[in-house]
């Protein structure tokens, strides 16, 4: 077992599926947030199913689209893009497991700012994305890293949908959470257990993170 | 600073070892240390490079039937091979038995003395683990043994269904089950329990893990050449060291 491997392997594909998910979870959040537009519900709806389907079967979903049979991965297989069983699928699983956290507490944050900023602004010729990027995102700062922090947390123990769409082949798509339920079930219970202490450390640090950003937030407001 | 961080991670997630195109070999979760000690073998003999995709047979069925791009699939159970074939995601004309295994039933050292399946009705037998019939393999054979040997009603009651057969060893070594039916490989992993008996006779289950080409492979011919490998001469000893049986070489 290469346990340092599998952990920078881990963490590095949840901060890649962090950055990836906030540009897409930021704009559903503001639209979530402020926008009023036929559909609001549905995509409200579409964006937390992750949260409360079983993640396996999001992985079967994710896997029947981005499949080389897939309606997705028919359309990248041509340019020479794999994702199923490759560190891509790692973090598209992360990512879309992760994006509703990140949503719902960034779509807090911003419904929190006034929205007379955000006219005072728009009334001084600024355009919404204008607005969005200099009013009610730095104003929802906190909000956006206590986000991100859960996202990245969610992110770092994907176990079911990433088993369904990445696999777990060792040194190349397997993760703290598959590897951990590798060796428990193989009977290396010393193994498991190692990578249990290093899963149990990152998550101490990232819930400390957390408290930080969030008290250090409160104490600027 | 974010894109520093994002470029470090972007290293990171980078930095597993990844080799040009290797076979994909979906296998059975249970198969772990048996095929890599294989592949090392195969690697040794001057075989092409193998990577492993380990998971539970019911997963690695849907990934195949699905498109996911694996070059040869060894199921537990017939009944995943099944799945794959019936969806035509294997060439059936590759399909071959590779490995049996036997049920047993495992006790604490200081536990009950069970010495046949007739045991198991005892008063003193209060709990027997196995894993859930309704999902896990293990669980089907061992309910359709004690079906065939006549004692299932008398144990019905006694049946605690656990996740898998990691879970019915660690519940007989701490105690809270008396007896577990699990499969003999596993039986030799435990270091708490002992194996009481080994279901033999016209009951015991037929227990088969079946290896076949997946349908879209594109590397037909490195796969046939493992497959082969498989059921040579050399990898019978080693899949016979971790307690399966092994079907006469088929080629």
């Amino acid at each position: 077992m290469d346990a340092w491997q599998i952990t920078a392997f881990t963490v590095g594909a949840a901060c890649l599926a962090t950055v990836v998910m906030l540009p897409p979870g930021l704009l559903i959040a503001w639209l979530l947030a402020r926008g009023s537009f036929r559909g609001r519900i549905l995509l409200d709806t579409a964006v937390s199913l992750p949260l409360v389907m079983p993640p396996v079967a999001t992985g079967l979903v994710l896997l029947a689209l981005v499949a080389p049979r897939g309606p997705i991965g028919r359309l990248l297989a041509p340019a020479g893009i794999e994702i199923v069983f490759t560190w891509k699928a790692v973090v598209l699983a992360m990512a879309v497991m992760g994006l509703p956290l990140l949503v719902r507490t960034v779509r807090a944050g911003i419904e929190q700012v006034d929205r007379r900023y955000e006219a005072a602004a728009a009334t001084l010729g600024a355009g919404p994305l204008r607005v969005f990027l200099t009013i009610t995102l730095p104003l929802a700062r906190p909000a956006v890293l206590a986000g991100a922090v859960l996202g990245f947390a969610r992110a770092l123990g994907e176990f079911g949908a990433t088993i369904m769409i990445a696999g777990s082949i060792p040194g190349s798509t397997r993760t703290l959470a598959v590897a951990i339920y590798s060796f428990a079930e193989t009977g290396r219970d010393r193994e498991a257990g190692v990578l249990v202490g290093i899963s149990a450390a990152i998550a101490f640090v990232a819930l400390a993170a957390s408290n930080w950003i969030s008290t250090r937030g409160a104490s600027r407001a | 600073m974010i894109l520093r961080a994002a470029a470090v991670c972007l290293a990171l997630a980078l930095a597993g070892p990844r080799a040009p195109d290797p076979l994909t070999v979906s296998a059975a979760i249970s198969l772990t240390d048996s095929l890599e000690a294989v592949a090392r073998a195969y690697a040794a003999a001057g075989g092409d490079s193998v990577r492993f995709n380990f998971a539970g047979s019911n997963v690695l069925a849907r990934q195949i039937v699905n498109g996911a791009p694996a070059d040869v699939f060894i199921s537990a159970d017939e009944a995943q091979m099944d799945v794959a074939e019936r969806a035509g995601a294997i060439d059936r004309g590759t399909r071959v038995p590779l490995l049996g295994n036997r049920l047993a039933a495992i006790t604490r050292k200081d536990g009950v003395s069970v010495r046949n399946v007739g045991d198991l009705v005892r008063g003193d037998v209060r709990r027997i683990a196995l894993g859930d019939p309704s999902a896990v393999p293990a669980g089907v054979y061992a309910r359709s043994y004690l079906q065939a040997a006549g004692v299932w009603a008398q144990v019905e009651a006694k049946i605690v269904p656990v996740a898998n057969v990691r879970a019915a060893l660690t519940v007989v070594e701490n105690g809270s089950a008396d007896v577990a039916l699990v499969y003999e490989t596993d039986a030799a992993l435990s270091t708490g329990a002992v194996t009481a008996f080994v279901a033999t006779g016209p009951a015991a289950p037929r227990i088969v893990y079946p290896a076949a080409i997946v349908a879209g492979s594109r590397q037909r011919e490195a796969a046939k050449r493992f497959l082969s490998f498989l059921t040579g001469s050399q990898a019978t000893p080693i899949f016979r060291r971790f307690g399966f049986t092994t079907f006469a070489a088929t080629r």
